[in-house]
C-alpha cells in the first residue's frame, strides 16, 4: 500500500512560532516517509527536549518522547530489542550536543542503525534563546546579555571522528533536497547524522534565512565530481582528503548535501547477530519468556560455572 | 558440631580472591556450608585485601571476629589482623617477615600505622611482625611460620620451572598449610584447586605441587592433626555463588533481554556475570513453545549512568525485560530518568547496590546508606517499588519478582542490595534457586493492541494495557500527557493522571503478599523487637541463636518492601512490644525514619555499622545485651579490619 505525507501527521497542533524553520524539517520528514512507505508502527520517532522533541507528536509512529539529552540512548536500548523498526530521534543542538554530547559522541562508537536528525539553530529556542554550543564565537543574539563567548563546535566533523556511518547536512528551508537526505539517512543501516541548518526567527536574528543562503551551498552542485561513498579501504585513502575538507567547512560558505558515507562498516545489530546468531529472529523485545508462564532454566543447568558435584 | 572461621588475607592481586574461593570450595566438597565475604581496597595491586569466611554444618549466617586461623601472606596481613585470632588459633605466616617494621610498609593505612605504633609502644616493644606475633602467643595463639621463599624454590624444582614462575603459588601453600591445620584432607584442597583453575591444566599442577610440599612441611613442624569429620552435605550438586551472581542468575531466569550498565563497585560483576552468559542454548523440551532455541541477551557498556539507565528504558519500552545495575554515585545520575519511568510508565529494573558514601566515600566496602536516596528518588511525586533482599536466596527471587512487579504494575523498581551482599559467597543447593517456586507475569502486556489504542487509557486499577513499542502507533512521553499520550497541561487531563499514577500504587500495596512486605521472625511474643532490612536479615538470625543461649529472646522485623512501605503490617507486628531496637548500617538512622513516618513507632534504640564492614553475629549479640543492660540509645558496633 502506497502512503502519502498525509498518512505521517498526527491531529495534533504544532506549536512552533510562525516562519520557525522546524516546519520545514516535519514537512520533510513526512514526505521522506512517505515515499519510503514506512508503515507507522515500525516507525519510531525519539525526540529530545526543546522546540524540536515536539516532532515526537507529529508525526505518526510508535514514538517516544525522551528525556534533555537522552533520546540517543532510549533510541538505542528500543533499537537493539527490536532491530527491525526503523528509530529516528529529532532533537535539538543543545540536547544532542550540550548535555547528550557523550551520547552523540557513542552512537558514532557503536554504530547502531539509527538516524538523528539534529535540529540546528545555534540557540535554545524553548528557554528563550541562549546560546547553543554550535552558535559561532562573539555572535550576540538578541537574548544573549553580552556577544558569545564559546566557539561552536562543528557536529559533521564531530561525527565522523566518533564513526557515524552517514553525515550529511541540510537546509531547513529547503524541503525537497532536505527530503531526499532524510531518506538516504534512514535507508543507510548504521549510525546518521543530519545536521539540518534552520533559522529560528524568535531568537536567532543574526542567523538568519538571508544569513544561511549567503552561505549554503549544495556539494554535488558544486563539485559533480564530488563522491561521498566509501566501499573499500581504498576508497577511503582517495576520497578522504576531499570529503574532510567538506566536513570542516563552515563559515563564509557552509557545504550542504551527504557528505561522507561508509557502507563498508557494519552496524551494531549485525555484531550482536555474529557474536549471537539467532539474536534478530528472537530479539529481546519480542520473544517468548516464559513456558505455561513459568521460568524455562534452572540456574544448576545454566550456570554450570558456580556448580559443584560434591562426591 | 563444625563451627570453623578463617582469614585469608594478603596483598591485592596476590591471589587472595582465588585463594579464597579454592577454600570455600574445599569445604564444600567436604561436605559442609560456607559463608565468604572478601574485604578490598578501591586499588588494583599492593594494599591489603582478606576473604573472612566461615563453615558450618547448617547455613552460616554471617562472619565474626575472632577467627579459628589466620593465613597472613604478608607483613601486612600479620599487623592487620594479629588480634583478630581466638586462644588456640593459628596464624599461619612467612617467619622471613619477622623483622619487617610498620614503617616499612608503604601500603598500610596510616591511621592503623599510628595505632599499632601506640600499641606496640605501651607494650615497650618495636612494632614489627615478630613483637605482633609475640602478642599473639600471648594470647594463646599458635604461630605457625611457613617459609615461603625457601618452599617456592622446592616447588619450581619439582615443576622443573624457575622459581619466578611459581611465584603466583604462594597463595596456595599458605592455604593448604592452614587447610591442613584445620584437619582438612590435602587430597580435598588438591580437587577444590583443580575445580578453581579448571582446564588450566598447567596451573593446576604446579599448585598442586606447592599444596603438597606446604602440607609436608607443616606435618614436619607439627606433626599430624587430627581430622576434620566430613560434613552432612555430601553427595550431591551445589553451588557457591556470590549476591552478585545469584541476581544476575535471577534476572536471566526472568527472562532478561537487555542490560545496559555503566563500570561502578560493586555492581559491575552483576553485569559482567550476565554478559559471560549472554547467550543460553534453550532447552530442547521448550524450544517448541518458545519458537527459538539459543536466547540472547544485549549487554551493552555504556558511556554513563545516564545512557545506561535511558537505553534501558528505550529496551523497556520496546517489550524487553530490561535492566540496568549501579551504585550510589550512578545511582544520583539515574534520578531523573527514575521519573521519567513512574511518569512515562515505563517497567525498569534497577539493581542498586549500595556502598559506603557519601559521595565516592568508600567504594569497595559495604553500608545501607542509600534507603532514603532509593525511596525519594527522582523529582515530582515519583512513587515506585523498592525492595530489599535479606540474603542470596531472596536476592534471588527479588530479582525475579522485581520483573513481575515492574511488568505487572509499569512502574519502575528498584532491587536494593550492598556491597556485604554483593561479594559474599554462600553455599545454595538446587532448591534453593528453584525456578519453579515462581511464574512470570507480564500483566497487562498486550500482542496486538489494534486501531485506537491508548497507552495510558484510565482504567479501573489505573493499569492500562501496555503495547510494545513498534506494535501500535502511539505516544509514550515524561511530559504530563492525555490517555492517548499527548503532551498537555489541562488541569483536569493533570489530576486525572497524577491519581492514576497513584492508584497504581494501591494495587501494588493490595497484591505484593505479605510475605515480601515484613516478615516477622524470632520469638514472635518477645516484648523486645529488633527492625532491620536487607542483609542484616542472617546475621541478626544467628546473633538471635546466640543471644537465646543466655535467654534473651526478641521478635525480629525483617522489612522487605521499603516502597510503598508496610507500615501498618509493621505496626500490627510490632504490636505489645515495648522496646524497639533499629539495627541498620547508616548513621542517619534512615530505617527508623521510615518507621516513625510510615508506621508511627517511635524506636528507641538502634545500633549502627558505619565502618564499611558488614554486622558480625557476635559483635551485634553484644550489642543487643548492652541496648537492653544499659538502656543506650545507640550503640556503634566496630568489628573488622
Amino acid at each position: 500500500m502506497a502512503r502519502s505525507w498525509l498518512d505521517y501527521k498526527s491531529p495534533a497542533w504544532v506549536q512552533w512560532c510562525p516562519g520557525c524553520g522546524d516546519f520545514g524539517i516535519l514537512n520533510s520528514i513526512y514526505r521522506a516517509l512517505a515515499e519510503l512507505n514506512i508503515d507507522p508502527e515500525k516507525l519510531v520517532v525519539v525526540g529530545g527536549i526543546g522546540c524540536s522533541g515536539r516532532t515526537t507528536f507529529y508525526v505518526k509512529g510508535s514514538n517516544a518522547h525522551a528525556l534533555h539529552g537522552r533520546a540517543i540512548p532510549l533510541a538505542t536500548g528500543i533499537k537493539l530489542s527490536r532491530p527491525e523498526l526503523t528509530v529516528i530521534v529529532s532533537a535539538g543542538d543543545g540536547d544532542l550536543l550540550g548535555i547528550g554530547g557523550g551520547h552523540f559522541v557513542a552512537l558514532g562508537r557503536r554504530n547502531v542503525d539509527i538516524t538523528v536528525l539534529l535540529y540546528d539553530n545555534a540557540v535554545y529556542g524553548l528557554t528563550k534563546g541562549q546560546a547553543a554550543p554550535t552558535l559561532p564565537a562573539w555572535i550576540q543574539t538578541k537574548a544573549l546579555a553580552h556577544p558569545n563567548i564559546h566557539d561552536n563546535v562543528n557536529p559533521v566533523l564531530l561525527a565522523f571522528a566518533s564513526g557515524y556511518t552517514f553525515i550529511a547536512r541540510g537546509y531547513a528551508y529547503h524541503t525537497n533536497q532536505l527530503k531526499e537526505i532524510i531518506k538516504a539517512a534512514i535507508r543507510h543501516r548504521g549510525a546518521s547524522l543530519v545536521d539540518i541548518l534552520q533559522p529560528c526567527p524568535t531568537y536567532n536574528n543574526v542567523m538568519t534565512n538571508k544569513w544561511y543562503e549567503e552561505r549554503v551551498y549544495y556539494v554535488d552542485q558544486d563539485d559533480p565530481s564530488y563522491d561521498p561513498i566509501i566501499r573499500t579501504a581504498e576508497d577511503y585513502k582517495i576520497k578522504l582528503p576531499k570529503i574532510m575538507e567538506k566536513l570542516m567547512e563552515f563559515g563564509d560558505r557552509i557545504p550542504l548535501g551527504i557528505l561522507y558515507w561508509n557502507q563498508a562498516k557494519e552496524p551494531l545489530e549485525d555484531r550482536l547477530e555474529k557474536l549471537m546468531p539467532g539474536f534478530k529472529d528472537a530479539p529481546p523485545g519480542t520473544r517468548k519468556i516464559s513456558v505455561n508462564g513459568k521460568p524455562f532454566l534452572h540456574p544448576f543447568d545454566v550456570f554450570k560455572d558456580r556448580v559443584i558435584e560434591v562426591p | 558440631m563444625v563451627d570453623l572461621t578463617l582469614i585469608i588475607a594478603g596483598p591485592q592481586g596476590g591471589g587472595i580472591e582465588s585463594a579464597g574461593q579454592i577454600a570455600l570450595k574445599t569445604f564444600v566438597i567436604k561436605g559442609y556450608n560456607v559463608i565468604g565475604t572478601r574485604e578490598y581496597h578501591s586499588n588494583i595491586m599492593g594494599a591489603h585485601s582478606y576473604y573472612l569466611m566461615r563453615v558450618k554444618d547448617r547455613r552460616p549466617g554471617s562472619v565474626r571476629l575472632p577467627v579459628d586461623a589466620l593465613l597472613a601472606l604478608d607483613a601486612e596481613s600479620v599487623f592487620t589482623h594479629f588480634s583478630d585470632v581466638r586462644e588456640g588459633g593459628f596464624i599461619v605466616y612467612d617467619p622471613a617477615t619477622a623483622k619487617s617494621r610498620i614503617d616499612q610498609i608503604q601500603p598500610m593505612a596510616t591511621p592503623l600505622k599510628e595505632r599499632l605504633r601506640r600499641f606496640f609502644a605501651e607494650r615497650g616493644e618495636k612494632p614489627t611482625v615478630e613483637a605482633a606475633i609475640k602478642a599473639a602467643e600471648e594470647h594463646g595463639v599458635i604461630p605457625v611460620g611457613l617459609p615461603l621463599k625457601t618452599l617456592l624454590k622446592r616447588v619450581a624444582e619439582e615443576a622443573k620451572t624457575p622459581p619466578a614462575s611459581v611465584s603466583k603459588t604462594v597463595n596456595t601453600m599458605g592455604l593448604a598449610a592452614t587447610l591442613y591445620l584445620l584437619g582438612v584432607e590435602p587430597e580435598i584442597v588438591e580437587k577444590a584447586i583443580a575445580l578453581q583453575f579448571a582446564r588450566k591444566e598447567k596451573v593446576v599442577k604446579v599448585n598442586i605441587i606447592a599444596a603438597r610440599i606446604a602440607v609436608e612441611y607443616v606435618k614436619e613442624v607439627i606433626g599430624a592433626k587430627a581430622r576434620l569429620p566430613d560434613g552432612p552435605h555430601k553427595g550431591k550438586q551445589r553451588m557457591i555463588a556470590s549476591g552478585n551472581d545469584v541476581v544476575g542468575m535471577g534476572k536471566i531466569v526472568a527472562g532478561l533481554g537487555f542490560i545496559s550498565y555503566y563500570p561502578i563497585t560493586p555492581s559491575s560483576d552483576e553485569a559482567l556475570y550476565i554478559e559471560k552468559h549472554n547467550y543460553i542454548a534453550v532447552p530442547s523440551d521448550a524450544v517448541g513453545e518458545l519458537g527459538y532455541d539459543k536466547l540472547s541477551i544485549v549487554s551493552i557498556q555504556t558511556e554513563d549512568e545516564l545512557a545506561a539507565v535511558n537505553m534501558a528504558i528505550g529496551a523497556a519500552l520496546a517489550g524487553a525485560r530490561a535492566t540496568t545495575t549501579t551504585s550510589g554515585p550512578g545511582f544520583s545520575l539515574m534520578n531523573e530518568a527514575l521519573s521519567l519511568a513512574v511518569e512515562a510508565e515505563v517497567p525498569l529494573v534497577v539493581t542498586l547496590w549500595m556502598r559506603a558514601g557519601p559521595s565516592t566515600g568508600m567504594p569497595t566496602r559495604t553500608g545501607q546508606q542509600d534507603v532514603l536516596h532509593a525511596i525519594f528518588s527522582g523529582h515530582g511525586d515519583a512513587p515506585k517499588i523498592v525492595i530489599a533482599s535479606g540474603d542470596h536466596v531472596e536476592a534471588y527471587y527479588d530479582a525475579i519478582k522485581a520483573f513481575n512487579w515492574a511488568e505487572k504494575f509499569q512502574v519502575p523498581v528498584i532491587h536494593l542490595l550492598d556491597k556485604y551482599l554483593a561479594s559474599t559467597m554462600v553455599s545454595l543447593d538446587r532448591e534453593d534457586l528453584d525456578p519453579e517456586k515462581i511464574v512470570i507475569d507480564r500483566g497487562k502486556l498486550v500482542e496486538k493492541p489494534g486501531e485506537g489504542y491508548k497507552r495510558y487509557e484510565i482504567t479501573e486499577d489505573g493499569i492500562s494495557p501496555r503495547a510494545r513499542v513498534g506494535d501500535a502507533v502511539m505516544y509514550v512521553t515524561g511530559l504530563e500527557h492525555t490517555p492517548d499520550g499527548k503532551a498537555t497541561e489541562d488541569p483536569v487531563a493533570r489530576e486525572e493522571m497524577m491519581f492514576k499514577r497513584e492508584s497504581k500504587m494501591k494495587v501494588v500495596e493490595e497484591e505484593i503478599p505479605e510475605e515480601d512486605k515484613a516478615v516477622l521472625l524470632g520469638d514472635k511474643n518477645s516484648e523486645i523487637a529488633l527492625v532491620s532490612f536487607g542483609s542484616n536479615k542472617p546475621i541478626i538470625l544467628d546473633a538471635l541463636e546466640l543471644l537465646r543461649d543466655e535467654g534473651v529472646t526478641a521478635r525480629f522485623v525483617h522489612v522487605r518492601l521499603l516502597s510503598p512501605f508496610p507500615g501498618r503490617l509493621v505496626a500490627e507486628i510490632l504490636e505489645g512490644v515495648e522496646k524497639v531496637i533499629v539495627i541498620e548500617a547508616n548513621l542517619w538512622g534512615q530505617l527508623a525514619t521510615l518507621l516513625r513516618a510510615y508506621a508511627g513507632i517511635k524506636p528507641q534504640h538502634s545500633i549502627v555499622k558505619i565502618n564499611g564492614r558488614p554486622f558480625y553475629d557476635n559483635e551485634l549479640a553484644g550489642a543487643i545485651k548492652r541496648v537492653l543492660e544499659t538502656g543506650e540509645e545507640r550503640v556503634v558496633v566496630r568489628g573488622g579490619a
